[in-house]
C-alpha cells in the first residue's frame, strides 16, 4: 500500500509538471490549457494515469499504447500492404465532460434528423427544390446524387442508419461542423480499436472518470438495422469492396464485432427481387447490407452499366422492400459543400430551430450575390469545389486559399469562376483548437478534428456514440485547410460525475436463445479456408522435400548422404513442381542453390516455399474475420532471415506445426473449419501419393524408402512396428494403408469422408452428392488393397481421383462458372 | 411532317450457351417536342420476361428484359411508327445569349432529366477535358446568341474533324478522339459536350436515328445505317433544346428521330447488362428507318 500511494504521490507530481510545462507557453486556444477546474481535473487524472503507466517517460507512455493499438489491430490488418494502421495512436486521449458532449450529441442527433427529412424530399417529392429551397443545380452536380433512387421507399423507412460529423473546435471552445459523412463513413472500427488499447494503457481512467462505453452504441447500430427489415430474425451482411479497400481491415473487425457476414458482390444474388449470399448450403436470404462499396457500383441494372463489384437487381429487391441497405444510395447528395450552404436556412424552415452545431460559413458561386462576395473577399477566404471533385481550377480536389494564391493561380481560378461558378465554393478560414500530443518525447499542441458516429436505433431514434475519432494533425499549423486528414489518432473519452454502468454486447440471457451452430458460410469464405488449408500442406510438403535435400548436401558428414539414384528423384521431384530449376550437375553447392530457390526465391516465378506462403497469407487476409488472431500472426509473419538455410528451414518446419496446431486445437467445430481441414487433408493425401509414386516404385533403395518414410513424418512409427532394416512392403503399408498413420494416406481419407458426411447436402433424398461418391470410392479402394498390390498404375490413378475429389467439392460448395459479360451497345456510326 | 416506320434488330451470338441474362433496353423511343411516337413493338427471340424498369437516369423508356433458358442466340427487334415535325431553326438577333442561358440553368428549381440543371456536369462518360474545352471555346463568346454559337460549333466540328470508325471504340474518351480528331458520332457528340458544359452550358446527349435514305437528289447522311447521336443545347425555356448534328453539321429536324436523351451514353445505352456464360459474343445489328407516304 505504501509504494502505491507513494507512487499515486508521484504521478501526480510527474502531471503537474507535464501539464505546466505545456501550457506555460500559452497555446492560443488550447482544450486542456483553456480548460476550466473540472474538466482541467480530467486532464490531470489522464496524465497521472499516464505517469503511473510510464513514470517519468513520455514516448515509453506513446510507445505502449500504440503497441497496444497494433496488437489489437494485428487480428485483422493486413500485413505488407498497410503495416501501420493510417492514423497511429497518441498516448493522451481527448477529454469531454459530459455536459459539453450532451450540446454536440443533441446537435449531432438534430443534424441527422434533418438529413433524413431533406433526404425524403429530394428523392421524392422534390418540394424543396421546386419552392427554390435548394437550387437544382446544387443537387444535380453532386456525383452521388442518384436518379435511380427517386420515388424510391426505402425499406424501414429510412435513408439513413449511420452517419458521421467531422467536427472542428474553434479557439473559443465552440463545436462546429466540417463535414458530413453520409455514404459509408469510415472510422467507427478505429475508435474502437483505440478505446481498448487505452484502456489497456490506463487501466483505472474508464472508472477514474466514469467513462462512457462504446459497446451500448453497436448495440443499437445492430438493433437499428435488424428492425428496419421484414423478418424477425434477420441475416445482415457487410458488403465490402474487397481486401484491396484502404478500410478492408476496419470492415473485417467490425463485420466480427457486430456478427454481419462479411461478403462482397460476388457472394449475393438478387433473385426475384430478393437477396440471397451464396452458401455452401445454397441461397440464404439476406436481409440488410451495411455497405461500405461506393453506391454507384453496386447494381450495373440501376447505376453504373460496368460494375464488376455489384449485384444485378440489388436495387429492385431493395425497392420491393426485401433488402434494407444502410445507408440508402444517394445520401451522399447532402455531402457537397455546396449543400451545406442551404443547410442554416433549410434547418430553420424545416424544424423551425436553427442548426444546434454550426456549418463554417459557406457560399455557394452558383448564385450571382454569393460569387461575387467570393470574388470581392477572396483574400480572406478558402476556395474549395463544390462537389467534393476536381474542377478545372483545382484539378487536386483541394481546398485552397485565397490569400496564398500566386498570380496565374488566382487568375485561372477567377476565369473558370466567370465560366463555371457553380463549381466552386468560398469558405470561412477556419482556425482550430489543439490538445496535447507526445512529439520527441516531449508534449506538443497539435490542432485536431473530431469525428463523431450516430447509429438509429431499433426505436428509429439516433444513438450518439459517446467518443469518437480524433484526427490530430501532423504541424502546428491550426487552419482546418492545412491540417488535411491528419498524422495520428486519440481516443475520445467522455467524463462526468455519474458511474457508468458495465455494459457489454452481449444481450440480456432471456432474449437469446442458445446456438451452437455459428451460421451462414459463405462460398467464397469456404473456397478461402479450402485453399488456406491446401497451401498450407502445399508448402510444408515442398519444405519437408528441401530439408531432406538439405541435410544430404550439408549435414552429409553427419551420416545425412543419400544414394545418388535417390537424389536424383528429389531433384525431379522439385522441379516437376516448379519449385526451381533443376542443376546441371549434382554437386553439393549445385543442391544447395536449388534448395535455397526451392525455399526462399521471391520472384522468377519459382512455385517456392515462400511464394506458396504469400499465397496462404492473401487467403488469411481474406478470412481474418473467422481465424484466430494467433493464427493470423503467424500467417503475416515475414520470411526467416536468421540463420543459415537449415535454421531458416527449421523456423519454417516449427510455424507450419504451430499452424497445424492452432488449427486444430483454436478453431471451433464450424463448417468454415471442416472446410479447412479438408483443404489439408486433400493435399497431404495428394502429397503422399505424389511421395510414393517417387520414392517407393518397385526398383526403389533403401535410401528412397528411408526418404518416403522421412517425408511421410513416419520413421518412427515404423521403427515401433519393424526392427529389421526398411523393406519396401511394410514402408508402403504404413504411408499408404495403415489407418492409425496420422500422416498416411488411410487416415487422411477417412477424415475427408468424415467432413463430406459433416456438411450440408442440398437434397434431403439421401442420395450422396458426386463429392462425397468420390470420397467413398477412393476410401474403398484404400480399405481393400493389398500393399503388394499398390504399383504406379494404382497410385496415378488414385491421385487423378483425389483431383476429381478437390474439383467436385470446389463445383458443389464454391463460386464458380458463371462469370459475367457485358452485354456491350450497339455498334455506332 | 415526316412519318417513319422504324426497324431495329440485334443480333448476340454466342460461342458458349449462355444461362442467365438481365438486361437493360432503352430502345422505344421516347415522345419529344416534334416527335410523336404512334405504336411501338419489341420481339425477344427465343423469347424471356420483360417488364418496365425502375427510373432510370436518362430519359428514356427502359424495359427490364430476363432470360432464364439457355441460349446460343438472341435476336432483339424493335419495331416503331413515328410521326415527325420539326421545322430547321434559324438563329435570331433575339435569341439569348450563352451567358444568359448559362445563367437561368444555374438558377433552375427543376433537378428532373428533362431540365437544364441535370447537363451542367461532366457525367461518368464525358468528363471536362482542358484542350477540348479551349478550342471550344473559340466559338461560344458568352455574349453570343446561343442558337448561332450551336450550329458554329457542330459545324466546326464537322468541318475539322474525320469520320473515322477505325480511330475510336465505343468506351474511347473524348479527349482522345479529340486529340486524333477522329471518329463516329459518339466521339463528335462527346466532345462537343464537354465543351459546352466546359463553357457551363446545358448540354445533353440525344440518341436515335437517321432516315436510311435521303430524299430525291440529297446526299446520304453519315450514320444512317446505325444508331446515330448528336446534341442538344438548352437554349432557354422559350426555345427549350435545339438539336445539333456535329457528325453532320446540321440541325436535327424531320431526318432526326430521339430514342432517348441522357448525360452522356451511359444514360441511354440502347442494351446493356449482364449476361452469365462464359467465351465470346458477337453482335450483329441493322437499322431500317423508312419514310412512309
Amino acid at each position: 500500500m505504501a509504494s502505491r500511494a507513494q507512487s499515486l504521490f508521484d504521478a501526480g507530481l510527474i502531471a503537474d509538471r507535464w501539464i505546466a510545462d505545456y501550457c506555460g507557453p500559452r497555446p492560443r486556444g488550447d482544450v486542456l490549457c483553456s480548460a476550466g477546474d473540472s474538466d482541467r481535473a480530467a486532464w490531470r487524472a489522464i496524465f497521472e494515469e499516464l505517469a503511473q503507466t510510464a513514470g517519468d517517460s513520455l514516448s515509453e507512455a506513446g510507445e505502449r499504447a500504440q503497441r497496444q493499438a497494433e496488437d489489437i489491430g494485428t487480428g485483422f490488418r493486413i500485413a505488407g500492404e498497410s503495416e501501420e494502421r493510417p492514423w497511429p495512436l497518441s498516448p493522451i486521449p481527448l477529454a469531454i465532460s459530459a455536459s459539453e458532449w450532451a450540446g454536440i450529441a443533441e446537435g449531432v442527433r438534430q443534424r441527422a434528423d434533418l438529413f433524413e427529412t431533406i433526404l425524403a424530399d429530394l428523392y421524392g417529392p422534390g418540394m424543396l427544390v421546386r419552392h427554390g429551397h435548394v437550387p437544382a443545380a446544387v443537387v444535380t452536380g453532386s456525383p452521388w446524387f442518384l436518379r435511380p433512387m427517386i420515388g424510391l421507399n426505402p425499406p424501414g423507412g429510412h435513408h439513413l442508419h449511420f452517419v458521421a460529423v467531422d467536427l472542428c473546435r474553434g479557439p473559443t471552445g465552440e463545436w462546429r461542423v466540417l463535414a458530413d459523412q453520409l455514404r459509408a463513413p469510415v472510422g467507427a472500427g478505429y475508435a474502437l480499436e483505440n478505446r481498448l488499447a487505452i484502456a489497456r494503457t490506463m487501466g483505472g481512467l474508464q472508472s477514474r472518470l466514469n467513462v462512457e462505453r462504446h459497446a451500448p452504441f453497436f448495440a443499437h447500430l445492430r438493433e437499428g438495422l435488424a428492425a428496419a427489415c421484414r423478418r424477425a430474425e434477420p441475416r445482415i451482411g457487410l458488403l465490402t469492396p474487397g481486401r484491396l479497400n484502404q478500410s478492408y481491415a476496419e470492415q473485417a473487425h467490425l463485420a466480427r464485432y457486430l456478427g454481419f457476414l462479411l461478403v462482397e458482390g460476388a457472394d449475393l444474388a438478387a433473385i426475384e427481387d430478393k437477396l440471397y449470399v451464396r452458401t455452401i448450403a445454397g441461397l440464404k436470404r439476406v436481409d440488410a447490407l451495411w455497405r461500405r462499396t461506393d453506391p454507384r457500383l453496386l447494381d450495373p441494372l440501376a447505376f453504373d452499366s460496368t460494375s464488376a463489384i455489384g449485384v444485378p437487381g440489388l436495387i429492385d429487391a431493395m425497392a420491393a422492400g426485401n433488402v434494407v441497405i444502410s445507408n440508402a444510395p444517394g445520401a451522399g447528395v447532402l455531402e457537397s459543400p455546396a449543400f451545406a450552404a442551404f443547410l442554416p436556412a433549410l434547418a430553420t424552415r424545416l424544424t423551425g430551430d436553427g442548426l444546434r452545431l454550426p456549418n463554417i460559413a459557406t457560399w455557394w458561386c452558383g448564385q450571382p450575390r454569393e460569387a461575387a462576395q467570393v470574388v470581392d473577399e477572396l483574400g480572406s477566404m478558402l476556395v474549395a469545389p463544390a462537389f467534393g471533385v476536381p474542377t478545372r481550377a483545382l484539378p487536386g480536389g483541394r481546398p485552397v486559399l485565397g490569400a496564398e494564391l500566386d498570380d496565374a493561380c488566382r487568375a485561372a481560378l477567377l476565369a473558370d469562376l466567370e465560366r463555371r461558378p457553380q463549381d466552386y465554393v468560398g469558405q470561412e478560414v477556419v482556425h482550430l483548437s489543439t490538445m496535447p500530443v507526445v512529439i520527441d518525447g516531449e508534449l506538443a499542441a497539435r490542432p485536431f478534428v473530431l469525428r463523431v458516429f450516430a447509429a438509429r436505433d431499433a426505436a428509429g431514434g439516433w444513438q450518439v456514440m459517446p467518443g469518437g475519432f480524433a484526427r490530430i494533425g501532423g504541424e502546428a499549423d491550426v487552419r482546418a485547410s492545412v491540417m488535411g486528414e491528419g498524422v495520428r489518432s486519440a481516443d475520445v473519452i467522455i467524463h462526468g460525475p455519474e458511474r457508468v454502468a458495465a455494459v457489454s454486447l452481449l444481450p440480456p440471457v432471456d432474449s437469446q436463445h442458445l446456438r451452437r451452430n455459428p451460421g451462414t458460410l459463405p462460398s467464397r469464405a469456404a473456397d478461402n479456408l479450402f485453399w488456406l488449408g491446401r497451401y498450407l500442406e502445399r508448402g510444408e510438403a515442398l519444405l519437408g522435400i528441401v530439408r531432406v535435400l538439405l541435410g544430404h548436401s550439408i549435414s552429409a558428414d553427419a551420416g545425412g548422404a543419400l544414394a545418388r539414384s535417390t537424389i536424383e528423384r528429389i531433384v525431379a521431384l522439385l522441379a516437376a513442381d516448379g519449385a526451381a530449376p533443376a542443376p546441371v550437375g549434382h554437386r553439393r553447392t549445385e543442391l544447395v542453390a536449388m534448395a535455397r530457390t526451392a525455399m526462399e526465391a521471391s520472384e522468377g516465378g519459382w512455385y517456392s516455399v515462400r511464394a506458396i506462403n504469400r499465397q496462404a497469407r492473401g487467403l488469411g487476409a481474406v478470412s481474418r474475420d473467422r481465424l484466430a488472431s494467433d493464427m493470423i500472426r503467424l500467417l503475416d509473419a515475414p520470411h526467416p532471415t536468421r540463420g543459415g538455410l537449415l535454421d531458416r528451414a527449421g523456423s519454417l518446419q516449427r510455424r507450419y506445426a504451430a499452424l497445424a496446431g492452432l488449427s486444430a486445437e483454436h478453431m471451433g467445430r464450424s463448417d468454415g473449419w471442416r472446410f479447412h481441414d479438408l483443404g489439408r487433408r486433400i493435399e497431404r493425401a495428394i502429397k503422399v501419393v505424389q511421395m510414393l509414386r517417387c520414392f517407393a516404385a518397385e526398383n526403389a533403395g533403401a535410401d528412397d524408402l528411408s526418404t518416403l518414410l522421412d517425408l511421410a513424418d513416419s520413421q518412427i512409427s515404423y521403427r515401433q512396428r519393424y526392427l529389421t532394416g526398411i523393406a519396401r512392403v511394410p514402408a508402403v503399408d504404413l504411408v499408404a494403408l495403415d489407418p492409425g498413420n496420422p500422416r498416411g494416406l488411410a487416415f487422411q481419407v477417412e477424415v475427408i469422408v468424415g467432413h463430406l458426411a459433416r456438411l450440408p447436402v442440398l437434397n434431403d433424398d439421401g442420395v450422396a452428392e458426386p463429392q462425397q461418391r468420390i470420397a467413398t470410392q477412393i476410401a474403398a479402394t484404400v480399405a481393400t488393397a493389398a500393399p503388394a498390390s499398390i504399383d504406379a498404375d494404382m497410385l496415378e490413378r488414385l491421385e487423378a481421383r483425389l483431383y476429381d475429389l478437390a474439383e467436385a467439392i470446389a463445383r458443389r460448395y464454391f463460386l464458380q462458372g458463371a462469370e459475367p459479360l457485358r452485354a456491350g451497345g450497339l455498334t455506332l456510326a | 411532317m415526316m412519318r417513319y416506320a422504324i426497324r431495329h434488330v440485334t443480333r448476340f451470338a454466342y460461342a458458349e450457351p449462355v444461362a442467365f441474362a438481365r438486361c437493360n433496353l432503352r430502345l422505344q423511343p421516347i415522345d419529344w417536342p416534334g416527335q410523336t411516337v404512334e405504336d411501338y413493338r419489341l420481339t425477344v427471340l427465343p423469347g424471356g420476361r420483360t417488364a418496365p424498369a425502375r427510373a432510370q437516369a436518362g430519359l428514356a423508356h427502359v424495359t427490364r428484359l430476363v432470360i432464364e433458358q439457355s441460349v446460343h442466340e438472341l435476336t432483339i427487334e424493335s419495331a416503331a411508327n413515328v410521326t415527325v415535325d420539326r421545322p430547321i431553326p434559324v438563329p435570331e438577333a433575339g435569341d439569348p445569349t450563352l451567358a444568359e442561358i448559362a445563367a437561368m440553368a444555374r438558377a433552375s428549381r427543376d433537378a428532373s432529366p428533362l431540365s437544364p440543371a441535370s447537363y451542367l456536369y461532366p457525367s461518368p462518360r464525358i468528363a471536362f477535358d482542358e484542350p477540348i474545352a479551349d478550342w471550344c471555346a473559340e466559338e461560344l463568346d458568352p455574349q453570343r446568341g446561343c442558337r448561332e454559337a450551336a450550329i458554329a460549333l457542330a459545324r466546326r466540328i464537322q468541318r475539322e474533324f474525320a469520320f473515322d470508325p477505325a480511330a475510336t471504340l465505343v468506351d474511347t474518351p473524348p479527349a482522345e478522339a479529340f486529340a486524333k480528331r477522329g471518329g463516329v458520332c459518339q466521339d463528335f457528340a462527346q466532345i462537343m459536350i464537354s465543351g459546352l458544359r466546359a463553357a457551363g452550358l446545358p448540354a445533353a446527349y440525344a440518341s436515335g436515328y437517321l432516315r436510311t435514305l435521303p430524299p430525291p437528289g440529297e446526299a446520304r447522311l453519315v450514320g444512317a445505317d446505325a444508331t446515330h447521336a448528336w446534341v442538344l443545347l438548352w437554349c432557354g425555356p422559350d426555345l427549350g433544346w435545339i438539336g445539333v448534328d456535329p457528325t453532320n453539321g446540321i440541325w436535327m429536324a424531320t431526318d432526326h428521330v430521339i430514342v432517348a436523351v441522357g448525360r452522356d451514353y451511359a444514360d441511354i445505352a440502347p442494351i446493356d447488362g449482364v449476361v452469365l456464360g462464359f467465351g465470346a459474343q458477337e453482335m450483329d445489328v441493322s437499322v431500317d428507318v423508312a419514310p412512309q407516304d
